[in-house]
């Protein structure tokens, strides 16, 4: 009886998973067929393989910038991993160790940002990105990523569980402030750090309103609006916008596949931390 | 305290320096700015400048039939996405957290796996499932002599773009939950198993109100950003057919960035922050009574 349940469970579990991972292993098939048998679907894997799709969008930089749009994402993302990083984990290491007159007022204020709805600052850090002449520039996407609390509370959570007796070590063999910073508490954070930093990432490289409503020219856009564009530019064409999903998805996968423990563990500890 | 100690205490706020600036210019300034915007009068390409209105703007929002229209949309969706990707990521966590801990990391990549994929890319995808003549759907209901007009019917529209979601966000509030599952110690079963409950019981009695402030953090995080949808809805069916998937962030988006009515958008941002924190306060309220 024990086992039957137990092998049920198991078929509901690998049933459940295949449905779900199967239309992201569908996008790397697919684009690999020609056009003709993507619009008449008969067999999930292409009856004769092609790399046309791929050849196509590489072989045409000036109507289909792809490179272009990779490296603008790549830009941000890693510009945007690097600001919060630096930013929030000096901003953490004041919250969670200095004695700062006020500190507690400052940081409630900055955790009660976390509940509100991002929508509310689309239209007004559009017309201050137009002010500042941001707009239609990575920095228009870079600088304001920096202001959310979200990374401050998670690292800032993390120093607090970090022992004070290597701090207070290193204050009598006259360590500065600073000097504890960078020799005690960043080493000892490695893993919230990559948490974070991998966070961050993938959630810039698939940033899809930013780009949107920020950037105007075509060759500024980054991967997921470019490829949104396919949809209206290439309405027909699902063989090579397939290809172009391709690009922007095989580098997620990897990091996810690289980094799957970290990822995992930086959502778990959003809801179970207080 | 001397002098020198306390300019030594306020000089710790260089480390937050950085920081602070950021969330003063890009997160407070902007709440204000808004909020103030709301109160005017203001095309940007016209040559007029913003002209102060009182709450004008809000009036015109609860007269405007797109208003509702778009409010309604989004209700629908928010009714058809919070209870169901809930329960779903409760069941699938529940029936991950029965399998040993060495073997749950698998199965809960593989249902958290679909978050990752950018709108832009899941949208194209899941436009050509629904395509009506080619998409693979109708290809494979073409076996039973079947065809649903997935996007281009009002009474399906959006019941597609939800099934959709409910592939893609499941899984952020499931490795929640498991998270939550994973720490209710296994002696509590145990010891309700040998007084004779049963796994329904014991799911009832002991699994919810342990996990009770996880479940409460999931839905309001998803009632927050199911009222925030834009993404499917913009990619998949541009808000159609006949507006019935257009959703108040696109008609938020179309009246500040198609016609450059900013202070109608940024007032439509407010109510829709008002309907946010409203509901957010009602689940509050609700689950932590009980």
């Amino acid at each position: 009886m024990k086992i039957v349940s137990s092998m049920i469970l198991y078929l509901v579990l690998i049933l459940g998973a295949l449905l779900f991972v199967f239309p992201v292993v569908l996008i790397f098939i697919t684009a690999f067929k020609p056009d003709g048998e993507i619009v008449h679907f008969y067999s999930i894997l292409p009856k004769e393989w092609t790399f046309e799709n791929f050849r196509e969008i590489f072989a045409s930089p000036e109507e289909i910038p792809i490179f272009r749009w990779f490296a603008n994402s790549l830009l941000i993302s890693t510009m945007v991993t690097l600001l919060i990083l630096t930013v929030h984990s000096l901003a953490a290491y004041g919250l969670a160790r200095l004695d700062l007159p006020g500190k507690k007022w400052v940081f409630s204020m900055i955790i009660a940002t976390l509940m509100i709805p991002g929508q509310i600052f689309l239209v007004p850090v559009y017309l201050i990105l137009n002010k500042l002449g941001w707009l239609d520039t990575p920095l228009a996407l870079i600088i304001p990523a920096g202001a959310g609390a979200f990374g401050v509370f998670l690292l800032r959570q993390f120093f607090l569980g970090i022992p004070r007796d290597l701090e207070d070590a290193a204050n009598i063999d006259g360590c500065t402030r600073l000097g504890t910073y960078f020799h005690i508490i960043l080493p000892l954070s490695k893993p919230a750090l990559a948490t974070l930093g991998i966070f961050t990432f993938l959630g810039s490289w698939n940033d899809f309103m930013g780009p949107l409503v920020f950037l105007d020219s075509v060759d500024k856009y980054t991967l997921p609006v470019g490829i949104a564009l396919f949809q209206t530019s290439y309405y027909a064409e699902y063989g090579l916008t397939l290809a172009a999903c391709v690009v922007c998805t095989l580098p997620v996968v990897i990091v996810f596949l690289l980094f799957q423990r970290h990822i995992i563990k930086g959502i778990s500890l959003t809801g179970l931390k207080d | 305290m001397n002098k020198k100690s306390i300019l030594y205490r306020y000089s710790g706020y260089l480390f937050l320096a950085p920081y602070l600036l950021l969330f003063c210019v890009f997160l407070v300034a902007p709440l204000c700015y808004g909020l103030g915007l709301s109160f005017f009068e203001w095309e940007m390409i016209s040559p007029f400048p913003p002209r102060f209105n009182g709450l004008e703007n809000y009036q015109e929002a609860l007269k405007d039939q797109y208003f509702w229209k778009a409010l309604w949309a989004t209700a629908r969706f928010v009714i058809m996405i919070v209870p169901t990707v809930i329960c779903g990521a409760l069941l699938v966590a529940t029936l991950i957290n029965a399998l040993p801990l060495k073997r749950q990391a698998i199965f809960r990549a593989s249902f958290f796996f679909p978050t990752l994929i950018s709108i832009s890319v899941a949208g194209i995808l899941w436009r050509w499932f629904f395509n009506t003549e080619f998409g693979l759907f109708n290809a494979v209901l073409a076996n039973f002599s079947m065809k649903v007009p997935w996007l281009s019917d009002i009474r399906w529209a959006m019941k597609s773009i939800a099934f959709m979601t409910f592939w893609w966000t499941l899984g952020g509030p499931m490795v929640v939950l498991l998270a939550g599952l994973n720490q209710i110690p296994d002696h509590y079963y145990e010891a309700a198993a040998i007084d004779g409950a049963n796994a329904v019981q014991r799911f009832i009695h002991i699994t919810i109100p342990l996990l009770r402030p996880v479940l409460l953090f999931v839905s309001v995080m998803s009632i927050i950003g199911s009222f925030q949808v834009f993404g499917q809805t913009f990619m998949i069916t541009r808000g159609g057919p006949e507006f019935s998937t257009r959703v108040l962030v696109q008609y938020i988006y179309e009246t500040a960035f198609s016609f450059y009515r900013m202070g109608y958008g940024a007032a439509m941002s407010w109510l829709l922050f008002l309907v946010i924190a409203v509901f957010s306060i009602v689940q509050f309220r609700i689950m932590r009574e009980r």
